[in-house]
């Protein structure tokens, strides 16, 4: 073991030691160059992921540089620490894309949707290689929160299927909703394992306010009316008037802040796509190796969630519950996010569509339920976490510390960076 | 002539930007200069739309006015299956040549 554990360092440690983004442009062209991607894509696609790495860390450093001081004094003259400011999905789904866990996690979901496909368990085939970062998002919290790689790998693996599962069971809700039965599109996105929640909310609202429903309104009307006011650029520009108000800055301060939260979150979607582009060699080399395997099986197709953006209740629902959630940020007890990158919850709308079949009172009520959720757990405190982890699986988490199998492998994947990079960002989901 | 396109998805980052880079890569190799688009749905409005030749969309999309342009459904690129982008290629074409947009 010694001697692998050596050879790993004398191998992996100069490349981990480069740091993220030169890591990463290594590892990502030779993993898609290995799969049989050609060479020049495969560089192209490093390349894309080391300027995104590096691009979306000075864009959280100018948010944060800008933002420091100002929330500060926003704690002093208003009594509410809201410390934490949360980025939205895209600077996340950079940081974690940074990590070669990301790559090994995503081999393992592969191989276990084929053995599904093969063992006949699903009918849907996971295209979507970009979002492996939720459940790669996933383990390594579970690493961070102190879990070795075999638990956090097990976790992985548990999620995985569980989505894949989920995934099948929507397919004729989704048919519906488009109402096109025979188009293939089925979404393997973790958005939706907040179905069963939602469900029982759902199920809660026939019982109690079933007349509500009456009060529903045009979906597609209320995005017109709402325009250009509900865009990325003008949320940022909000909280930066918002936050400069309420700390009492100058008319200058006020307008940087407005500005500077304006352009990042319009440069974090930039940089998002450059994202996309990075992982798209590899991804169309990850789903033509599954194809090859499959022989021409027709099958359901996993995509990201957005198939089904064009129901404009997902977006009339998000752009009710942004004020909802800014409201409840500053009323929440132990609450310290500041929503900003995450403020249009579309992370949440589309089970909220799914689950409720569009009806909107319902979707905007359970949504402003579930908000609490996504602001409670960011502060959670390590220790609080761990502690109730340990509770509910004690004998699991017993049972894997003994298990030293797979350090190697994690001394060599581990790198300090993406720890660092999650703790500097402060990222909320 | 550049074929104005327009793609849009959730967030204007990941599906918009697969249709996007698909059609202008394919569309190149028939030999048509094609510039897409990729924005978040919920910018979409009557104006942006009038400034596109075609508008490439995932699923059906619900918007409060009549598209006035060409509309094309492009999920089948996302499935990543040459067999089943190919109708999907076709029709852009079709509507290019129909329309006299090259």
């Amino acid at each position: 073991m010694q001697f692998i554990i050596h050879w790993s360092n004398v191998i992996f440690k100069p490349i981990i030691n480069l740091g993220a983004a030169p890591m990463m442009l290594i590892v990502l062209t030779l993993i898609a160059w290995a799969i049989g991607v050609k060479f020049s894509r495969a560089l192209e696609g490093g390349i894309k992921l080391a300027i995104a790495l590096t691009g979306i860390s000075d864009v959280i450093n100018l948010l944060t540089g800008e933002y420091s001081t100002a929330l500060q004094a926003f704690v002093k003259s208003t009594g509410i620490n809201l410390s934490i400011t949360d980025l939205g999905w895209a600077p996340l789904a950079t940081i974690t894309w940074g990590s070669p866990y990301t790559l090994f996690f995503l081999a393992l979901l592969v191989i276990v949707n084929l053995i599904m496909l093969a063992l006949k368990l699903t009918d849907t085939l996971d295209v979507d290689i970009f979002d492996v970062w939720h459940m790669s998002f996933t383990g390594l919290m579970a690493i961070f929160f102190g879990a070795n790689l075999l638990t956090a790998t097990l976790l992985v693996i548990f999620i995985g299927v569980m989505k894949i599962f989920n995934s099948d069971l929507m397919k004729p809700t989704f048919n519906d909703l488009l109402d096109n039965w025979d188009n293939p599109m089925t979404t393997t996105h973790l958005n939706y394992m907040m179905n069963p929640v939602i469900m029982v909310f759902n199920k809660l609202f026939d019982v109690l306010f079933p007349w509500l429903d009456k009060f529903d309104f045009d979906a597609a009307k209320l995005n017109e009316k709402i325009g250009f006011w509900g865009s990325r650029f003008a949320i940022g520009c909000y909280l930066g008037v918002f936050i400069g108000l309420m700390s009492r800055q100058s008319v200058k301060e006020i307008f940087t802040l407005m500005f500077v939260a304006g352009a990042c979150l319009e440069l974090f979607s930039i940089i998002g796509s450059w994202f996309i582009a990075s992982v798209e060699p590899l991804s169309q080399g990850v789903t033509d190796l599954a194809n090859k395997r499959l022989h021409g099986r027709v099958l359901n197709i996993g995509l990201d969630w957005p198939f089904i953006a064009g129901r404009a209740e997902v977006w009339a629902a998000a752009n009710v519950l942004a004020p909802i959630m800014l409201l409840e940020s500053l009323v929440l007890p132990g609450n310290r996010i500041l929503p900003l990158g995450g403020i249009i919850a579309m992370g949440v709308t589309p089970a909220l569509l799914v689950v409720t079949r569009g009806r909107l009172i319902r979707m905007i009520v359970i949504g402003a339920i579930e908000l609490p959720i996504f602001l409670w757990l960011v502060p959670c405190p390590r220790h609080s976490l761990l502690r109730w982890l340990s509770r509910l699986v004690p004998s699991l988490r017993t049972w894997v510390a003994t298990k030293k199998l797979l350090n190697p492998l994690r001394k060599v994947l581990w790198s300090n960076s993406w720890a660092t990079c999650l703790v500097k960002a402060k990222v909320a989901i | 002539m550049t074929v104005k396109i327009l793609a849009a998805c959730g967030a204007g980052v990941n599906s918009s930007h697969q249709i996007k880079d698909a059609l202008e890569s394919e569309m190149k190799k028939r030999g048509y200069d094609v510039k897409c688009d990729a924005i978040m749905i919920k910018d979409l409005n009557e104006d942006m739309m009038s400034h596109y030749d075609i508008y490439a969309q995932i699923a059906k999309t619900d918007m409060s006015f009549t598209p006035k342009i060409p509309v094309v459904d492009a999920g089948a690129i996302l499935y990543r299956m040459p067999a089943m982008s190919k109708p999907v290629f076709d029709k852009v074409e079709s509507i290019i040549k129909s329309e006299g947009l090259s």
